[in-house]
Order: structure tokens, then sequence, then C-alpha cells
């Protein structure tokens, strides 16, 4: 028995296709983020930006997601609260997330 | 026969303990209780690419090394080597070469830099599913994309990390000497947190034991190899704020019974 099935194991995702190798979102929430660029600065896939008018920008996903990892420093440096990745990444075949619950932040038991 | 018997009887530690009179306390963690204070140092801490331009001063990466090697390891073998670099310049060399490799690597592996349907884009990519069974972890989509983004400079190695510690590994040590070095960097990590500094694992340091000339600077030398760096300094921002992470499955055996938690 094998959590993997045969099919799945010679199966390597391409790397180039967003529906083998998918990125989930990151939400922001424009109403809370007052524009500081600190989420687009610590980003290690630069998948973020700034946008809008001087004085009234907003962080945005750039055109891709590709390389975002979920890792959430964007959520750590935020003050404000506004950003966050809300699903981990995860791959077809071969590298298939397995045993993941929920994305949660830290409980406490 | 009689001494055999001797020796393999079993004491029974606790009660020695109250033979004695020596009684250690048992901390008692009432439900829902707080985050104590390494909890915290270890849910706050976040790797860390951006950094002041201010060097941390010797003493503190001195701290930071001394904790690093009371790390528990293998038959307490330690395993490991460090190796601090502070000088701009050298961090700079040390770039310069893994830049380099990255730019090859990424040339000949990553079939995302050209266009599909092209001809480089059908070979490249066929060599990478050939090679992907034997090295299924270095040929994972998240390094080749992290390769080719220092390839083409949108992505840095040491992340411009006023100090840097390389972490060599004794490859005569017992066991698997390389969890021993993950458990090492762990303390240093942990303590760099704790006193209000960033950190980054690096294991794209790996590409420096390729150079001949990096290697001889830095002194790395059979039977020591580079097994992980770690970027220290003041992080730019306060990247404290808790964040969200997967959740893993927990298999849980009591009372005779099976449960899956998460």
């Amino acid at each position: 028995m094998a959590l993997l099935s045969k099919a799945e194991r010679r199966h390597f995702p391409d790397w180039d296709d967003p529906a083998q190798c998918i990125f989930y979102r990151v939400e922001i929430d424009p109403e809370k983020c007052d524009g500081c660029k600190l989420c687009t600065l610590v980003c290690p896939a630069n998948v973020l930006e700034l946008c809008g008018e001087k004085g009234h920008e907003k962080a945005r996903v750039k055109g891709t997601i590709r390389g975002c990892a979920s890792c959430n420093n964007c959520q750590a440096i935020c003050e404000t609260g506004a950003i966050a990745a809300v699903r981990p990444y995860n791959f077809v075949g071969f590298y298939r997330q397995l045993g993941r619950g929920e994305f949660s932040m830290p409980r406490k038991f | 026969m009689a001494d055999a018997s001797v020796a393999f009887h079993v004491e029974d530690p606790e009660e020695i303990e109250q033979e004695t009179g020596r009684r250690s306390k048992v901390t008692e963690v009432p439900e829902g209780a707080e985050w104590n204070l390494v909890e915290q140092v270890m849910l706050q801490r976040r790797s860390i690419r951006k950094y002041k331009r201010r060097q941390v001063p010797a003493h503190v990466i001195r701290r930071l090394l001394e904790v690093a090697r009371y790390a528990p390891s293998q038959g307490n073998c330690q395993p490991w080597k460090f190796v601090v670099v502070r000088d701009v310049d050298m961090i700079q060399a040390m770039e310069d070469f893994c830049i380099g490799r990255c730019k090859k690597l990424s040339r000949s592996l990553d079939y995302a830099n050209y266009p599909k349907g092209s001809f480089r884009h059908f070979f490249t990519r066929a060599k990478v599913k050939l090679f992907n069974r034997l090295q299924p972890n270095m040929l994972h989509p998240v390094p080749m994309t992290a390769i080719t983004s220092i390839a083409q400079g949108r992505f840095s190695v040491f992340h411009r990390a006023p100090t840097l510690i390389l972490l060599l590994v004794d490859r005569r040590g017992i066991g698997t000497p390389e969890i021993d070095i993950g458990i090492c960097g762990t303390n240093i990590v942990l303590a760099a947190q704790s006193l209000g500094l960033g950190t980054c694992w690096i294991g794209f340091a790996k590409f420096l034991n390729q150079g001949r000339e990096c290697c001889a600077r830095l002194g790395v030398e059979e039977p020591y190899e580079i097994s992980e760096a770690i970027t220290v300094g003041y992080p730019v921002g306060d990247p404290t704020h808790l964040v969200a992470r997967d959740t893993h499955e927990i298999v849980w055996f009591e009372g005779g019974k099976k449960e899956v938690l998460y």
C-alpha cells in the first residue's frame, strides 16, 4: 500500500504549468492595506507589488503567483493585518501534498 | 551467571528518587495556557531575507555559536564546524559564485525558460523527467523556480546579510550527520530570534563546495563539506506577527485505540 498511486509516482509535474504546480491565493484587504510596501519587499517569491495612485497605494498580487510557497512572510510583517496567504501550495502527481489538515494560525491546547 | 543477573537487574528510577528524597518537581501546564517565551520565539521566527546594513556585534555571534555547540547529536559526535564570514567583499564573491552555478543550472534544467513547443523546451523537459526519479529533492519545482530567479537577478543567495555562518559537516559523523547539522542550526536560529536577530537557512550554500577557489579561501577541506549556511542580521520591519501554516496529520495510539488528529 502506498499513498501515491502508481500513476502519481510516475508523474513529475511540469513546473511551468499552473494546473500541475498550484500556487494558491494571497488575500489582500484593500480597506486595511496602508501601502507601506514592506510585504512586497519581504516576499521571497517576488509576487507582490504596489498599485494605485501616489499616496493611496495598495499591495496587490502581480500577474502570476508562481513560486508563492504560502510562507506568509507578508502576513508576518503586515502591521495592519491586511494580507495573508490562505492556502498551502500543492502539486499534481509525485509531489502531491499528503496528510495536510486546515491551514491554521497557532492553536493553544 | 550470578553476576549477570545482577548486571541485568533493572532499578526503578522513581523508586531511587523517592529513596534519596531528591525528587524533581513536575511542571504542570494548564490547558490553553499562554505561549511561554521559548514557544513565542519558535512561533515568531520567520526566514528573514531583508536586512539592515548594520553589522551584528561579534560577541552576539559568539553567543549563537556557544548555544550551537550544545545541540544534541548522534552519539554526541558533534559533526560540525563553523565558518563565520563578515566581510562584504568575501560574501559578494561567494554570492557571485553561486549565481554562476544557478545560471548554469537554470540554462540546462529549467524548461520554463524556453517557449512551449520549442525544441529546447522539449529537450530540457525530457532531460529533467529522466533525472527526476533519481533526484526528486533537487529537481523539485520550488528550488528550480528559485534558481532561475537567482540566475535572472530577481532573487539573491545570501540576501546581503552582514554576517554569514557556514555550517560544515564532518562526513565521518555517526549515523546521519546532516540531521545533526539541522539540529545544531536550529539552536542558532532560535537563539538569534530571541536576541532580536533575523536568520535564513541557505541550502544553496552547498554550491560553494564545487568551487575550488572558494573552498580554499574558506578552508573547507575533507572530511568537511559545506552542509548549510545561515544568514544573520537585523530584520527590516517587524516580521513577528503570527502567521497561518499547514496542519499535519497526527496518528495517535492510546488506550488500545487509534485516532487521527490534525
